[in-house]
């Protein structure tokens, strides 16, 4: 890649935690084809950690992957993706990332800083502290075995409050493969704490009081910035309000676009409305999405809401911040909890029910206590998973049979069935201390806790219990993308992080305007179905399913949210609810300097793309990738109505099979889905091409 | 001194310190020994030195706006910390951004010297404060603080503005504003501060919730608590009056 004149500082950090030696290396000289995120830790896994190193071996890295784009001005940016050998998937640990937001990126930018490349272990528990260009370790023995809020309190109180910290809990530092990094209260990146911990570092802080440069004229950037405010929707890039709205030609009640008149922040002093937001308003664009009213529930989420919060550089703000007195009184946490979606789900999912006229309110007063539990103690849910599994466990008499006597008493029972949170203490307690079998085995990797328990087959064929692959669930897969779903979901080694695709599909607009843009993006109207109404497998489908992997890895390296982008529509009832792909290329050729069109800077995610592939084809060790990589679960095949009739979401085996072939056909793999020479090289990875084919593994 | 003639020094004096009509849009003002001394009152008068001497009077005219925030509205994204550097100084620096929002993001503006969720912010009640210039009236602290005299009044709307030219990056001005709102731009050696973008600032334009406003001018200094003493600084300008 050429010089850079803004978006990367240039330098990117290698601490190495055996010997202690801090150096720095140039980013674009050395990673700059792969752009920052995923796409850095990927080249690093590639070419430094050997194939059969396991998660918690030393010779794991760890990087904590940031983009251009992080620390600039372009919405919602500061994401930060942690690449690693993944602790949790089955039937071995192979490469995958966690992705935090929050402020820790760009503050990482601040300090001059583009990535950092963690390797080795420390002798005994660490820190890294990173002020500018001054980098140290520092001791952290005082700070072992306590939580991820009083760590990062004594980081900040070491470093000034301003630092951001990302911080394991007692989870990571037992190396539970189901352990989270946590950075700015209710950030978690999942899957990775407990590699922290296998390594001894506990926790880095960040403090940067320099600055991100623009390449572009200050006007030109400004005139981009505000470009792209009139085109971003509410959370998930939903475009229509989920209630009538004056000023909406369509509302849809799944959309994130939860704001209205009479809609408030209830807890805050005063009370703050949220309003009609119009989206030519530019301020009211951080109250169109009111997540606590959303997550919650109206009554109870708008009466709890001080304000919604976020990420760095993010108008639209997803992270609830609630105020509830008891969890205070009961329970001694802060009466004030953050989180946003499965990290207020997952607690209440411990628990099968909540019975009683008090119901919900014990529900949501689990999450809003679940929530404080596992950011404090560090523990990752799986997307899920892990509750659904003990659900079904405990819901089918099965932990009677599997835990030992005497560790089945103690468990508290009677507070699970009757639904009270107070339970979550204890079951959460378990699992970050890996107390006893039960406590191991929610912490393991799930597929091989099934496998021990014996979850019979009625698991695995049923939609609910959210199972998809190699032990972990589906992510937004067929239930709202048909076949583009499901391709998406098979790509990876954990539960799928892509919403590009699914940021669309659930916007909200009518279908006949989502097919009129699809085929505007994706060559044709075919590319997309309304959900639970599918047609058969077509090469346009296949189409949306490698552009929303490419878009995937783009925005984890650029340090851009894929929670929010692509922008494939807008609010804008004046441009045909039409958005904007390229938006992404143009903050980067004005942030950097170096010009790209969409179609070239999609070659670099592209690029990341074959990578994140070829390692996971190396890592298994098998030619077969369609049959033991790239599966989809039983009850995609047998649950619910005959194929392609309304209100199904169950395919033919073969209507999956050719999904396989056409995405393989358009990735540029063979019928095995092994990348060919010819498209690595077309990508400029010759020297992947060249070690897959000395491996035989080459498509 | 024109007027003079016209007026008499006490009349000068209340038009002096007529806060609505500045008279000098340069920000001080060339007064008489005369007027200066009456100023003092009748004790120094008695010296009987009416000599007419021009002496510079460092006295910064009031600004016309101000900004104010609503800090139940702040959601904390920092754009306006983006709004203000990205669009003025062509970097993203919240280190000079001249509205504060990252150091009180946290934990508020006490920092963690009350421990752990006892204050505001992220990590305490969620308050989000954001600290913008008061472009305090009459004395200045950073105006007055600067040995160069590198702080001035700059129309169209009157705000304390740093000149780059005069300023020589001593950072004296960073310790005399008692709500620490003066920045220092490392890269290029000189202190910064709000210039409110000439009226229209780019943080409030950026704000998306409506959290910053753009109001006329008022005195915001009496009941905003300091962030840090400031250390006061009298110039021998100040004993011309004082």
């Amino acid at each position: 890649m050429v010089k850079a004149k803004g978006g990367f500082t240039g330098k990117t950090l290698r601490v190495n935690l055996t010997t202690g030696k801090i150096t720095a290396e140039d980013t674009l000289a050395k990673y700059g084809d792969f752009l920052g995120g995923t796409g850095i830790g990927y080249k690093v896994l590639w070419d430094e950690v050997p194939i059969g190193t396991r998660a918690f071996d030393e010779a794991n890295k760890i990087v904590f992957g940031v983009g251009p784009l992080a620390g600039t001005g372009a919405p919602c940016n500061s994401r930060t993706a942690i690449t690693t050998i993944w602790p949790v998937c089955y039937p071995d640990t192979y490469v995958a990332s966690g992705h935090m937001g929050g402020h820790f990126a760009a503050e990482l930018k601040f300090a001059g800083w583009d990535s950092i490349i963690i390797e080795g272990k420390a002798p005994h528990p660490v820190w890294l502290c990173i002020e500018d260009d001054k980098v140290e370790l520092k001791d952290a023995r005082r700070l072992w075995g306590s939580g991820v809020y009083r760590t990062t309190a004594e980081i900040n109180a070491e470093m000034g409050p301003e630092a951001q910290v990302a911080a394991i809990g007692p989870a990571g530092e037992n190396m539970v493969p189901n352990a989270v990094v946590i950075t700015g209260y209710s950030h978690s990146a999942g899957g990775v704490g407990g590699v922290m911990g296998s390594k001894n570092l506990k926790a880095i802080g960040v403090r940067g009081t320099g600055s991100v440069k623009i390449a572009a004229d200050k006007k030109e950037w400004k005139k981009l910035i505000q470009y792209s405010l009139t085109l971003i929707g509410s959370n998930n890039q939903h475009v229509v309000p989920s209630t009538p709205q004056p000023w909406a030609e369509y509302h849809w009640p799944g959309s994130r676009w939860t704001a209205s008149k009479g809609v408030f922040w209830g807890a805050a002093n005063p009370p703050v409305e949220t309003g009609t937001c119009d989206p030519h308003d530019m301020h009211s664009i951080g109250l169109r999405c009111h997540k606590g009213a959303k997550d919650f529930g109206n009554d109870f989420g708008e009466k709890h809401t001080v304000r919604m919060g976020g990420c760095h550089a993010c108008p639209i703000r997803c992270h609830a911040q609630i105020e509830y007195a008891p969890v205070e009184e009961k329970y001694g946490y802060s009466k004030y909890a953050a989180n946003t979606c499965m990290g207020w789900y997952s607690p209440r999912q411990v628990f099968h029910e909540f019975p009683g006229p008090d119901g919900d309110l014990k529900a949501s007063e689990a999450m809003v206590l679940g929530s404080h539990i596992v950011n404090d103690l560090g523990v990752w849910d799986n997307y899920a998973l892990m509750q659904k599994v003990f659900n079904y466990a405990a819901t089918h008499g099965m932990l009677e049979k599997i835990l030992p006597e005497d560790e089945y008493k103690s468990i508290p029972w009677e507070l699970w069935e009757n639904g009270d949170p107070e339970f979550l203490l204890d079951f959460y307690r378990r699992i970050a201390y890996k107390e006893g079998v039960l406590g191991k085995d929610l912490g393991d990797s799930t597929l091989k806790t099934m496998k021990k328990w014996g979850i019979p087959d009625d698991f695995y064929k049923k939609f609910k219990w959210k199972y998809w692959k190699m032990g972990h669930p589906y992510h937004h897969s067929v239930e709202s993308s048909g076949q583009v779903g499901a391709l998406i979901n098979m790509q990876y080694n954990r539960d799928s992080q892509n919403h590009s695709f699914q940021n669309f599909i659930q916007n909200g607009l009518p279908i006949d305007v989502q097919k009129k843009l699809a085929a505007e993006v994706w060559g044709s109207p075919d590319a997309i179905d309304a959900p639970k109404n599918y047609t058969p497998m077509n090469k346009y489908k296949a189409l949306a399913a490698k552009w929303a992997s490419i878009k995937k890895e783009l925005h984890d390296s650029l340090s851009l949210c894929n929670w929010m982008y692509p922008w494939v529509a807008s609010p804008l009832k004046e441009r045909g609810y039409r958005g904007d792909t390229s938006l992404e290329a143009k903050y980067f050729s004005l942030a950097t300097g170096i010009e790209v069109t969409e179609e070239e800077l999609d070659l670099y995610a592209e690029r990341i793309f074959n990578l994140h592939r070829a390692l996971t084809i190396m890592q298994m060790n098998t030619r077969d990738m369609r049959n033991e990589h790239d599966t989809a679960p039983d009850w995609l095949y047998e649950e619910g109505p005959e194929p392609f009739t309304p209100g199904s979401q169950r395919f033919p085996r073969e209507d999956i099979e050719k999904a396989k072939d056409l995405f393989y056909e358009v990735c540029g793999w063979n019928k095995e889905g092994l990348p060919t020479r010819e498209t690595l090289e077309r990508l400029g990875l010759k020297d992947v091409a060249d070690r897959l084919e000395k491996a035989n593994l080459l498509g | 001194m024109k007027d003079e003639k016209k007026t008499g020094a006490v009349e000068s004096i209340v038009e002096f310190f007529n806060v609505n009509k500045p008279t000098s849009r340069r920000g001080f003002l060339k007064l008489s020994a005369a007027t200066a001394v009456a100023i003092y009152g009748a004790n120094i008068l008695a010296d009987g030195n009416d000599k007419v001497e021009a002496k510079s009077v460092f006295i910064l005219e009031d600004a016309k706006g101000v900004l104010v925030s609503d800090p139940s509205r702040c959601v904390g994204c920092r754009r306006c910390e983006l709004a203000c550097t990205e669009y003025n100084d062509g970097k993203s620096c919240p280190t000079i951004s001249r509205i504060k929002v990252a150091r009180n993001l946290n934990y508020g503006p006490q920092g963690t010297q009350f421990g752990f969720k006892r204050g505001h912010g992220k990590y305490g009640d969620f308050l989000i404060i954001q600290d913008m210039c008061k472009q305090c009236p009459h004395p200045v602290p950073c105006a007055t603080a600067c040995p160069n005299d590198a702080i001035e009044v700059k129309g169209p709307v009157n705000a304390r503005v740093v000149n780059t030219e005069k300023c020589v990056g001593c950072k004296i001005c960073q310790r005399a504003c008692p709500w620490d709102m003066m920045s220092f731009d490392e890269e290029i050696g000189k202190a910064t501060k709000c210039t409110l973008c000439d009226g229209k600032p780019q943080c409030v334009e950026a704000c998306p919730t409506g959290s910053l406003r753009y109001v006329p001018w008022r005195d915001l200094t009496k009941n905003y608590r300091p962030r840090q003493a400031g250390m006061m600084a009298v110039t021998d300008d100040c004993k011309t009056c004082h």
